[in-house]
């Protein structure tokens, strides 16, 4: 009997049988004594009242759990077939796919309102691994560690279980990956005669032979504006360098240590050594993958995504690249920045079960495999990158299943948000000279441990 | 003793009447305010799960060392100073030129206030485009007129993306001034002016002499008025610019949101609004007073 005072039904009725007195029953009471009238009114009503309700509540029963989320709109699209799939599967449970807008920072801006309200209208929260501290620290994620054992969780790639980690819970399962990694031409490098670069200096060295020796303008392109893909490719030689930005379980910022300034150098030096070109420092993902479609450079840091459109049909390398772990400093291991998207579970959720068996059937291999074939997409579980099937289409998720292992996730810090915007300022100015590196990794380092509280 | 009492039953009821509407005043206004001023010595962010935990003056400290906090503020007055200098002047011109008699001069008064009337996301929508490196008119209006060689990036580049903001609000409330100093012109007696050049006065000895010090309370209400709307832009600024490149065009209403709602910083973010609030009051503060002597030497 839940929800019997909020029953719309026990509001509405009432009235109804009062208008109805006036108009049909007069007829019929005037042969009645007033207090028999009277006595046959009111329980004629409660006899109404009490059969909708029942009705109600009966129909309720037998009317699907709807679970509602919200996620970008063409991923909505995209989406759509797997939730039909499950509702097909499932007639207990309807899923609302809530279209917003495009970018994703408009969508964690609506997903804060709605939880910052305390009654959210969504049960899960379709979610970019950057959100997760900020959410959870937050409370308003469910803890997932009584759902899901070691063993379900082998399969997933490391860095996306991380990256779903914060303090001591578990509060995304991961759905589609992303990482960063290097592109490079092989018809330029065979042309030079030099091996792949595994190392920064490398990476110049080869650069300044081919800008030499062909005609192609520019070694390495990358992302210099500031905003978070600078974060991301700062990430991935940061730990190329051996060093780290924010230690989560100490909270001990990197960022004023010798190889967290090394790293800024080498992006101030790319630039500087015309290795990069000037405008380096203003583009995002699509300038730099332009740039190196249109053959003006012969390496770029990417996404997952940046292999279809430069492998496409009126892409004049097609055919002349390859993918590998981004280089790294002689003696130290390569890192991919990790980003993608997984589910979470809104704290307040009415229905945590119905939402629980939605996340299940999405991150389980299934559909998670007819989606990242059917949309290329990345998975998150380490068998699909080696599937056959899978590699029938996309042979190239063999290399990438090795980048794949060497991604790290950004510091799950309830404060992300804010150590992010630091870095990014004084990264574009060290980039951009208008700081010396030491200096700006200094200041973003002093900024940084006020913001998480820790004393410099 | 009778004529006490029928005042203070008069009293009486006057309060009782307005009681209504200062409690609306209280919750509306007073209310926020106060809560705001009261969160500001409060730690309540994510360290603190979203709970406030009294700090003193902790949030004022961390303001102080705050580089992006006073990178805003300049900003802001910035953005402040130099929309209020062309407004003014703009807006005077164009008050003094619809304030001629000319034909069709109702139609014109009417599209010149258009610009004001149009919702500002709208609008910096439009300059966004307009402004647009590869895409936008007036680089290619630059282009043609050869004016420049090179597409200039000019929301990409710290200084030509403040002077674009600026431009755009400008445009857009100008013709707010530009009412309300017209409504002032017209208040002015044409005998004055007839008096005066009987005496012999220039036209430009009249405009100093006789229009600007009748226009000036016009001109201390319009400036106020765009103080403080300009000292809290923020439509324009966010959709035209996000507060880029490198947080140069960065308002300190920009930098409220971001600490509220991506940071949840909200003692912070109260600490914030707070000292905004301050320097606002204390702005219209002095003009109030500089307002209250003029009307006071006028009289």
């Amino acid at each position: 009997m839940h929800g019997l005072c909020g029953e719309p039904g026990s509001v509405r009725f009432p009235g109804f049988v009062l208008r109805d007195r006036s108009l049909r029953f007069r007829l019929l009471s005037r042969f009645l004594p007033l207090r028999w009238r009277r006595l046959i009114w009111v329980s004629l009503a409660l006899l109404i009242t009490t059969a909708t309700l029942l009705f109600g509540s009966y129909v309720r029963a037998q009317q699907p759990v709807t679970i509602s989320f919200l996620l970008r709109a063409v991923e909505a699209d995209q989406m759509q077939g797997l939730a039909e799939q499950f509702m097909a599967e499932n007639p207990d449970i309807r899923i609302e796919m809530v279209r917003g807008p495009n970018a994703a920072d408009a969508v964690e801006n609506l997903y804060t309102t709605s939880f910052l309200l305390g009654d959210s209208p969504y049960d899960i929260l379709f979610s970019d691994v950057v959100w997760i501290p900020k959410f959870a620290a937050a409370g308003w994620l469910q803890d997932l560690s009584d759902r899901v054992s070691e063993a379900d969780l082998a399969d997933f790639l490391e860095a996306d279980v991380a990256a779903g980690q914060y303090k001591d819970g578990f509060y995304r399962m991961p759905f589609r990956s992303d990482m960063g990694m290097l592109y490079y031409r092989t018809d330029l490098l065979d042309q030079v005669g030099i091996a792949p670069p595994q190392t920064f200096s490398e990476l110049i060295s080869a650069s300044e032979a081919i800008q030499d020796q062909t005609d192609v303008d520019w070694g390495f392109v990358w992302q210099g504006l500031q905003y978070e893909g600078l974060v991301t490719n700062f990430v991935e030689i940061v730990a190329g360098y051996g060093g780290f930005w924010i230690d989560p379980d100490t909270l001990e910022v990197g960022l004023d240590q010798p190889a967290a300034i090394q790293a800024t150098e080498f992006m101030k030096g790319a630039i500087a050594q015309g290795i990069s070109p000037p405008g380096v420092t203003n583009y995002v993902e699509e300038d730099s993958l332009r740039q190196f479609e249109n053959g003006n450079a012969a390496f770029l840091r990417n996404w997952p995504y940046a292999w279809a459109e430069a492998n496409g049909d009126d892409s004049p390398v097609a055919g002349n690249i390859a993918l590998k772990p981004m280089v790294h400093a002689e003696g130290e291991q390569p890192a991919a920045c990790l980003g993608g998207w997984g589910f979470g579970i809104s704290a307040n959720t009415a229905h945590p079960e119905e939402a629980w068996r939605v996340v299940e059937f999405f991150t389980s291999p299934g559909p998670m495999k007819d989606f990242v074939t059917e949309f290329a997409y990345v998975p998150s579980r380490r068998a699909l990158f080696t599937d056959p099937e899978v590699l029938a289409k996309f042979p190239h998720y063999k290399q990438l299943l090795e980048v794949a292992d060497t991604a790290v996730p950004r510091p799950p810090v309830g404060q992300y948000a804010q150590v992010s915007d630091i870095l990014q300022r004084y990264l574009s100015a060290a980039i951009t000279d208008q700081m010396t590196p030491e200096a700006a990794m200094q200041a973003a380092a002093g900024e940084s441990r006020r913001v998480l509280g820790v004393e410099s | 003793m009778t004529r006490d009492y029928i005042r203070e039953r008069q009293q009486r009821t006057g309060w009782l009447l307005v009681t209504p509407a200062l409690l609306l005043l209280l919750l509306v206004y007073a209310f926020p305010i106060l809560r705001a001023f009261w969160l500001s010595f409060f730690t309540e962010n994510l360290s603190t799960s979203l709970e406030p935990v009294f700090s003193g003056l902790d949030n004022y400290g961390r303001m102080a060392q705050d580089g992006r906090f006073w990178q805003s503020m300049r900003n802001t007055a910035v953005f402040t100073v130099f929309t209020l200098i062309f407004e003014l002047l703009l807006g005077l011109i164009i008050a003094l030129s619809l304030d001629q008699a000319f034909r069709g001069r109702g139609w014109v008064r009417t599209i010149a206030i258009l610009p004001w009337a149009l919702p500002t996301a709208l609008i910096a929508l439009a300059w966004r485009w307009i402004f647009n490196t590869e895409f936008g008119v007036w680089n290619d209006l630059l282009l043609r007129l050869q004016i420049i060689s090179n597409p200039v990036n000019w929301l990409g580049t710290p200084d030509w993306a403040m002077v674009a903001v600026i431009g755009a609000d400008v445009w857009k409330t100008t013709s707010f001034v530009a009412i309300l100093l017209l409504a002032g012109l017209q208040s002015i007696s044409q005998d004055l002016y007839e008096a005066h050049a009987i005496d012999g006065a220039s036209p430009w000895q009249s405009f100093r002499q006789i229009t600007l010090p009748l226009i000036a309370p016009q001109i201390v209400i319009a400036m106020l008025f765009r103080f403080a709307q300009a000292f809290g832009i923020f439509d324009l600024i966010q959709v035209m610019t996000g507060g880029g490149p490198g947080g140069a065009t960065e308002m300190v209403s920009i930098y409220i949101y971001a600490a509220v709602m991506r940071y949840l910083d909200f003692g912070y973010g109260a600490a914030l609004v707070t000292v905004t609030f301050l320097v606002l009051i204390a702005v219209v503060g002095i003009t109030w007073l500089y307002l209250s002597r003029l009307r006071a030497k006028t009289e």
